[in-house]
């Protein structure tokens, strides 16, 4: 529970929809326990009114005592009404504020955490599912508002009925309150028990429909294989069991559902026999009236809810304790590459010479190092190219570059500044990076490419687009730059997708532009137009191009092959092709590739 | 808690509510309950004597105070509380009987519909999951189901129930004061209007907030994923505002939503108190004008004005859970009605021990149209034949075809033109079954499915036991692994920190091809690197597996081809070259070509522990 005090400061920062709401709670509560009195007097005169009024039968006052007695219960009915009008005024009230602090409290949470997010680093994505990072996001904050929402508003609501209820039912006949209450500590315990079982259930069927939902995705993503094996039937067995399995924990969960009502309704219901019951003996020795035994009924049924609530809310905010500890495990965690004391917020600027020392990389202390002690130099404003097969230690190399990654060991410098010591914004800002697996955003053709910049004016956007080799693509989209992307819209080829990513980099016209590998899914044409726009740029900026294909690295000023992490060998193009090695082959493989793909 | 429930759920599809009630969708969902029939019969009983004994209560009271307590008769009493008491437990336990029947009903015929769904879907040709998205496929079989499953369990008899309880509270007010049950009852309309007022309204505003929530998640699951993105484009203050934006917007449609939460509670409290008051005021009047009101009466109206008003919400919550139900319903008949499974021929040709002769006799074939609406041909008057225990390799680029040849061979796929013989029979003439039980299957990406490995050999068959299963392995000598694996057999597959190598994945699915016993061995080699130690028992292993068999191969290592008896050249989706390994390096032609590029990159001090992505150079060369 003591997670929950962390969120404290909210109350106090809420206090002016807090404190009022509170209030209004108790007046609420209040008035509406006044209605039952009321009632009670009212039942109870009427045999008196009618009483005296037969009293007068045939005298001329009769008509005057009907008039009287008429008005006065037209007040009794009034006065009900007027009560239960104010009270109902301010449960809309209690509602408008304690419900709707919670609304903003969960909005302000949610803000914090995504504030937060922004902030972390790969490392962190790493080793959280996105799935993992939803749920916090919805469902665990979601369980912290009903908790600082509803559970505090029924808590107090509670109370004050209750304390009010009990302390006049107990003026009317102590006897007649204990008994009558008997059952509904019983209700509190019972609804507690319940809740506790209908959750733990329910957890139980949750899971049993994640098991049902990854048996029908696995039998779905398979199906190539169940049916070579011709297992379908074997399968839909194996899923009619799951199914079983579901219906089962469905039936369980049932079980304890259906037994809820009659709960209720046996324990209140018994609660009101007992009033009559003994109510009646106590009627009958003149101890109270008839109209008590009416006012207790209704204080029972008014009673029943807030009660039962009790029970919810000890659920209710044991759920939201384990939220809470879920959420601050991320918000506690530090964001471990951000700007600190070693930043040097004077460099405004860049050139884009950059430098590696002797770096080191690992991923994961089980696993071989991804860089092994690399080096090298490449002046401002030359290309610098990496080849070598999938897993050389490629990307992790460029990762360095805009501050993705971190050395373990050695340096990487801009301008001689170690990359740690430029603010993160400024070095940042100075990079395009078109990563290796495209990510798009579901926006239009147009903002994603302006994700790069966003105030580019259209034509900005257009000149992008022509470079990426995009703009005959977007031309021919049903709404041109203004077409959706992704689920919401058109579907766009993997090309297409890796070329808005490129125009996305262009856009800044930065000093460093940085290709991970980012021509794999163009055909050579597409490449050769892109990489002749690149040329037409030359002097403008730093690249650095990670490729599988020597077409696009021939003409860098610098060519790393990379193996195991090491640079094995470097050079231009022509010193590479008479070299034995690595890059020789592969030259060779690619002449061959472009003869067969010519037949 | 049951008044303000927002449940963050998301649906895959666009929210579509029906707004009319389409009564053959009623009958079509009224058809799964029909083999329970008897079941219904028995809930609707229970439903209708519980629904008497609710109002029964009440008629009680006042029976007691006015006949008794009134009058001193506290023996009398004492049986009128034991007739109320019986009425509470009666009602308690039809009560509980009713909610559990009902659920018991419905869960039987969820899952009727359920696996219904999932054979249905399960037997569609491989044509129809390139065209659908699995994600959708697992929508209907799972949430969509489950939709319904409201409808079919509480649905008619709860509405039915409440319709009773009313009629039932209505008589007995009747029976009591039909004067004051004319007063009570009008503020029904009220109640009633107040109610559907809500409904409608909250309704309106709940797809507000899913459509908000929808909006929420998919910002965050977008966002978490490209997050890289955004921090490389120095876009987290844009972004952090955008996410302020929706989760506003987000704030503002629950907001709303509490209003009309704020307003609708305290009515209706406010409405049977006026109703109360309405029974206190016209009843008190009356009695002065001589009629025959009694205490008893004026308290078992009292609680008549509270009962009545839930039923009337029961009501409501039905009407939107049928209405949300619907478009659950049309979906899910909407893929039972699209049936494109293979028709299986009307007098299919058994064939009992197949001899493997294989023939391809100028098979045709496109997956699709291309823009024109012309066939897309990927196979192009393709011809060979595998002569029983033969090995036939196949090679060629990527995209030559190879991979549609294998698809058609296990009819995967129906070609446009030609025909596919196996010893001698058109596959079309073979029910399907028969023909895939004959062909053995391995796939260059070796699928597993979660659980153990065991259930990976077997794929779940109980007539393979142990014992063959292990017998299966040595031969490939997968055994050595497995046994090395923490659990052997039964190690799970997926579990974190036991993943497998994908060499050993190779293994397995020989294992599996291996224990199904086939005439016709179909694989595709891994293209994936594994180390040389595995590599070795891989040979090993396929030689093994193809001794004796007829044998069709994708190769993409051209090294293990060599004693093929026959290599098909593809290209393009034709058969350029023919003919066994030397014959082709002697022709100099594409088969040369790709041999020689097999070798091109390879750089001899990786060769043996590095990561080559393709090819390898072998000693045996």
């Amino acid at each position: 529970m003591g997670a929950l005090s962390r969120l404290n400061h909210f109350f106090w920062e809420y206090k002016y929809l807090f404190v009022p709401g509170l209030l209004f709670t108790m007046i609420s509560a209040g008035f509406q326990i006044t209605v039952p009195m009321v009632v009670r007097q009212a039942v109870d005169s009427i045999p008196r009114f009618v009483r005296i009024h037969t009293l007068y039968e045939g005298t001329a006052a009769q008509a005057e005592l009907y008039a009287y007695f008429f008005g006065g219960l037209l007040l009794f009915a009034g006065v009900i009404i007027a009560l239960s009008a104010t009270s109902g005024l301010f449960m809309f009230l209690m509602r408008q504020t304690v419900v709707v602090a919670s609304r903003h409290i969960e909005y302000d949470l949610r803000n914090a955490l995504y504030d937060h997010l922004q902030q972390l680093s790969t490392t962190f994505y790493q080793e959280y599912s996105t799935g993992d990072v939803i749920t916090r996001a919805t469902d665990d904050i979601e369980k912290v508002r009903r908790y600082i929402g509803p559970a505090i508003m029924y808590v107090t609501r509670s109370l004050v009925m209750v304390l009010v209820a009990v302390s006049v039912m107990f003026v009317i006949s102590p006897t007649l309150t204990l008994y009558a209450l008997i059952p509904l500590p019983l209700l509190a315990v019972s609804v507690f028990f319940m809740a506790r079982m209908v959750h733990h259930r329910s957890d139980l069927l949750q899971q049993q429909y994640s098991t049902l939902t990854s048996r029908v995705q696995e039998a779905l993503s398979g199906i190539r294989v169940l049916k070579a094996y011709t297992r379908e039937d074997a399968e839909a067995d194996a899923f009619d069991e799951e199914s079983e399995k579901y219906k089962w924990r469905n039936l369980n969960l049932a079980l304890v559902e259906s037994a809820w009502r009659p709960s209720f309704l046996l324990l209140v219901g018994l609660s009101t026999i007992i009033v009559v019951w003994m109510g009646g003996r106590l009627v009958a020795e003149g101890a109270i009236t008839i109209g008590n035994i009416a006012e207790y009924i209704i204080y029972i049924n008014m009673m029943t809810w807030p009660v039962a609530s009790l029970g919810f809310v000890i659920t209710m905010i044991q759920r939201a304790s384990a939220s809470v500890e879920r959420l601050h495990r991320i918000m506690d965690r530090e964001p471990d590459i951000a700007d600190g004391p070693r930043t040097d917020a004077s460099i405004q600027s860049l050139e884009g010479h950059i430098a590696f020392h002797n770096v080191w990389y690992q991923y994961d202390d089980e696993e071989e190092p991804a860089l092994r002690g690399v080096s090298f130099d490449l002046p401002a404003d030359q290309t610098l190219a990496i080849v070598g097969r999938t897993g050389s230690g490629k990307s992790t190399l460029v990762r360095m570059i805009p501050r993705l990654l971190e050395p373990d060991a050695g340096r990487v410098t801009v301008d001689g500044h170690d990359v740690s010591t430029i603010p993160l914004e400024t070095l940042r800002q100075h990079m395009g990076y078109v990563p290796q697996e495209v990510f798009l955003f579901s926006d239009t053709v147009a903002n994603n490419i302006a994700f790069g910049d966003l105030d580019a004016p259209d034509d900005e956007i257009r000149a992008a687009a022509r470079e990426a080799d995009l703009l005959e693509n977007v031309e021919d989209f049903p709404d041109g730059f203004e077409t959706y992307v992704g689920e919401r819209g058109i579907t766009l080829s993997g090309g297409q997708k890796q070329r808005t990513s490129i125009a996305r980099a262009l856009i800044r016209d930065p000093r460093v532009l940085i290709f991970d590998d980012a021509l794999s899914a163009v055909d050579t044409a597409t490449e050769r137009n892109i990489l002749r726009s690149l040329r037409e740029r030359q002097g403008n900026h730093t690249l650095v191009i990670v490729s599988h294909r020597l077409s696009a690295v021939q003409a860098a000023d610098l060519i790393l092959v990379m193996e195991q992490g090491n640079i094995v060998q470097r050079g231009t193009h022509e010193e590479l092709v008479d070299e034995e090695g690595l890059y020789a082959d592969l030259h060779e493989k690619q002449l061959l590739e472009e003869e067969i793909e010519a037949l | 808690m049951a008044d303000d429930e927002t449940p963050y759920m998301q649906d895959d599809d666009t929210v579509r509510e029906v707004n009319t009630f389409d009564g053959r969708l009623i009958r079509r969902i009224a058809q799964y309950l029909k083999p329970y029939a008897g079941w219904v019969v028995l809930a609707l009983t229970i439903t209708l004597v519980g629904s008497f004994l609710g109002p029964l209560r009440p008629w009680l009271v006042q029976q007691g105070i006015d006949n008794y307590i009134v009058v001193g008769d506290l023996e009398g009493l004492q049986r009128i509380i034991l007739f109320l008491f019986l009425a509470l437990i009666g009602e308690g336990l039809l009560s509980f009987a009713e909610n559990y029947l009902t659920q018991y009903i419905g869960q039987r015929a969820i899952y009727d519909l359920r696996t219904t769904v999932f054979r249905h879907i399960q037997d569609q040709p491989l044509s129809f999951f390139d065209r659908t998205p699995i994600g959708r496929l697992i929508t209907r079989t799972t949430s969509d189901v489950e939709a319904l499953s409201d409808v079919l369990s509480s649905g008619l008899i709860v509405a039915l129930g409440d319709l009773f309880k009313l009629f039932f509270i209505a008589y007995f007010m009747f029976t009591l004061n039909w004067q004051l049950a004319v007063v009570t009852l009008l503020v029904m309309p009220l109640m009633v209007w107040v109610t559907f007022w809500f409904r409608n309204n909250v309704r309106e505003q709940y797809r507000e907030t899913r459509k908000q929530i929808a909006r929420l998640n998919s910002f965050i699951q977008e966002h978490v994923t490209g997050m890289h993105i955004v921090q490389l484009f120095n876009r987290e203050e844009e972004e952090m505002d955008r996410f302020e934006g929706i989760n506003d917007d987000h704030r503002a449609a629950h907001i709303r939503t509490i209003f009309y939460y704020a307003i609708f509670w305290p009515s209706i409290e406010f409405i049977s108190t006026v109703a109360l008051a309405a029974v206190l005021w016209y009843g008190g009047v009356g009695a002065l004008s001589g009629s025959a009101l009694t205490l008893g009466v004026l308290v078992a109206f009292i609680q008549y004005a509270r009962q009545f008003f839930e039923p009337i919400r029961d009501l409501s919550n039905q009407y939107d859970t049928l209405q949300r139900a619907m478009a659950g319903a049309e979906r899910i008949f909407g893929v039972l009605d699209e049936d494109h499974h293979l028709p299986e021929p009307d007098d299919p040709v058994e064939l009992d021990a197949v001899k493997g002769r294989i023939e391809f006799r100028n098979v045709w074939f496109a997956y699709e149209d291309d823009n024109e609406g012309n066939p897309d041909w990927v196979l192009k008057d393709v011809s060979f034949t595998v002569e029983p225990g033969e090995t036939v390799a196949l090679v060629g680029a990527t995209g030559a075809g190879k991979s549609t040849v294998m698809n058609l061979l296990l009819r995967f796929y129906e070609i446009q033109r030609g025909e596919i013989l196996v010893d001698g029979v058109n596959i079309r003439d073979l029910r399907l079954k028969a023909l895939r039980r004959h062909i053995g299957l391995i796939l260059q990406d070796v699928f597993l499915f979660s659980g153990s490995v065991e259930r990976n050999l077997t794929l779940g068959d109980p007539s393979i036991d142990e014992k063959s299963m292990k017998r299966a392995a040595e031969i490939v000598q997968a055994d050595q692994f497995i046994e090395r694996l923490p659990e052997g057999y039964q190690q799970d597959v997926k579990e974190r920190g036991s993943s497998l190598s994908h060499g050993q994945r190779q293994l397995l699915a020989f294992v599996r091809a291996l224990l199904y016993d086939p005439d016709v061995m179909v694989l595709d080699e891994a293209t994936s690197s594994v180390d040389t130690e595995t590599e070795a028992l891989i040979q090993q292993a396929l030689e093994r597996l193809t001794e004796g068999r007829t044998t069709l191969a994708i190769a993409h290592r051209l090294s293990t081809i060599q004693d093929a008896d026959m290599i098909l050249v593809m290209h393009k989706g034709e058969v350029r070259e023919r003919g066994t390994h030397q014959e082709l390096l002697a022709q100099d032609g594409l088969y040369r070509k790709l041999h020689d590029l097999q070798y091109a990159d390879q750089s001899p001090a990786a060769s043996g522990d590095g990561a080559p992505s393709d090819g390898r150079v072998r000693a045996n060369l």
